[in-house]
């Protein structure tokens, strides 16, 4: 298996200043073969959605250290909404309480990664959701 | 809402995400559909080395043409990032460089993989360029990979070209050897607050002025803190694409165009069936395997006469 062909957009929502997570997952997903573009920190729901329709990306990984997730993600699901793009799948990364993992997927996420999980299972559960 | 409605941002994307993905079968089917591209649009090319600083000039630039033409369709960048030869992936980190300008609503900006290009642009970038253009944007601006021989290839794609430069890199001997100042429109000296900047624009005005061309092309030195260059930038394209209106041959650009099209779906059909058949090798010499390659062009030719591959 392989992300060959696939875009996927790493994403910085909120207010947390770190990308230390995000770039090692950028660069995982590009020597899985996908084509990955990163926002930088600090955008908006807005500005993420519009990057990923304007680059057509199958998939936005939001990486959040703030606590805020909840607010983050589902104003990013509506803001896909009103591109017509609710294909786009969304993942989620950082500090993520177990308790929110089971809310995270009701609201839309696909999956919840935390830093404790081996890369290549990051990899393979986007693959699985992308086939 | 001005700028493109959210529902053609999202049709122009799946568009050249599918476009850019085509092989060359499919890349054909598509252009025997399309309609013959107009040359409404200004195609702007920018290329230089890598660190050159070519995004972040795209950037501060594309504010002011965008200004220029908000009411007129905009303006698109097309930015190429190189695509690993050993994985296939690739970090498009081009857009990140154009944060500044990124909400504005009259701009797409789009991140290209080179994919098995090695000419500095993507695959069936022409084909890209023709779709971006029927959305109606004004101007299109396109950064190359900034690797390689790319000077040819966006010299034929693009109506003017602005060669990106840093002080001390030793350009101008090496631009010199390999004959790129005889392509570009517009030279920029950038970075041009480094020491050196002043020798290096005078080296490369040496070398620009020698030149027969009708066009004059300018050197112009920019740096990050000074707004100078910039707007001296931003006229000279402006300059540059007058001019041309009133003195190229419409025909004759698009033969040029026409030529780097084929010539690169050719070599991508080759490259192509060398990695569907690798067996293609395993011949006791070079002309056999030639000689069978050209026989497996000759049955694509058939097929294509025959106009029987459809399904784009």
């Amino acid at each position: 298996m392989s992300l060959k062909g696939k875009r996927i957009l790493i994403a910085k929502p909120g207010l947390d200043g770190h990308d230390v997570g995000a770039k090692v997952i950028a660069l995982a997903l590009r020597d899985a073969g996908a084509d990955v573009i990163y926002t930088g920190l600090r955008k908006s729901s807005a500005y993420i959605a519009k990057v990923a329709v304007d680059e057509d990306v199958d998939v936005v990984g939001l990486s959040m250290l703030s606590g805020s997730h909840m607010a983050l993600v589902s104003d990013t699901i509506r803001c896909l909404e009103e591109y017509d793009a609710s294909d786009i799948k969304i993942f989620v990364g950082g500090t993520i309480p177990e308790k929110d993992r089971a809310a995270l997927i009701e609201a839309g996420v696909c999956g919840v990664f935390t830093a404790d999980m081996p890369l290549e299972d990051v990899i393979r559960a986007i693959e699985r959701e992308l086939s | 809402m001005s700028g493109l409605a959210p529902r053609s941002r999202r049709a122009l994307g799946r568009e050249l995400t599918r476009l850019a993905q085509a092989s060359v079968a499919e890349s054909l089917a598509h252009s025997a559909q399309r309609p013959e591209p107009s040359m409404e649009t200004a195609r702007i090319g920018f290329t230089g080395a890598p660190g050159a600083g070519k995004s972040t000039l795209i950037s501060r630039l594309a504010r002011l043409r965008l200004a220029a033409c908000r009411d007129q369709g905009g303006v698109a960048i097309l930015g190429i990032d190189p695509t690993s030869p050993l994985t296939g992936g690739s970090i498009l980190g081009d857009r990140i460089r154009m944060d500044a300008i990124a909400n504005e609503p009259e701009l797409y900006i789009r991140s290209l993989a080179s994919r098995s290009s090695n000419d500095g642009l993507a695959d069936n970038v022409l084909d890209l360029l023709v779709t971006v253009e029927s959305y109606g944007f004004r101007e299109v601006l396109l950064e190359t990979v900034g690797v390689g021989q790319a000077e040819h290839a966006i010299r034929h794609s693009v109506d003017t070209l602005v060669m990106v430069l840093q002080p001390n890199a030793g350009d101008a001997i090496q631009a010199m050897k390999s004959g790129v100042l005889e392509l570009a429109d517009i030279y920029v000296i950038n970075k041009a607050d480094l020491p050196g900047a002043k020798k290096s624009a005078s080296e490369i005005r040496g070398i620009v002025q020698r030149s027969q061309a009708a066009w004059r092309a300018p050197v112009i030195e920019i740096s990050q803190q000074h707004g100078e260059g910039l707007a001296k930038l931003d006229s000279a394209i402006s300059e540059h694409l007058a001019w041309q209106a009133e003195h190229r041959n419409a025909s004759e650009t698009l033969r040029r165009r026409r030529h780097y099209h084929v010539q690169s779906l050719i070599v991508r059909r080759v490259a192509e069936l060398l990695d569907h058949r690798p067996q293609l090798l395993d011949t006791t010499n070079l002309a056999e395997s030639y000689a069978e390659i050209l026989q497996l062009l000759a049955s694509d030719a058939k097929r294509y006469s025959r106009q029987e591959e459809t399904g784009w």
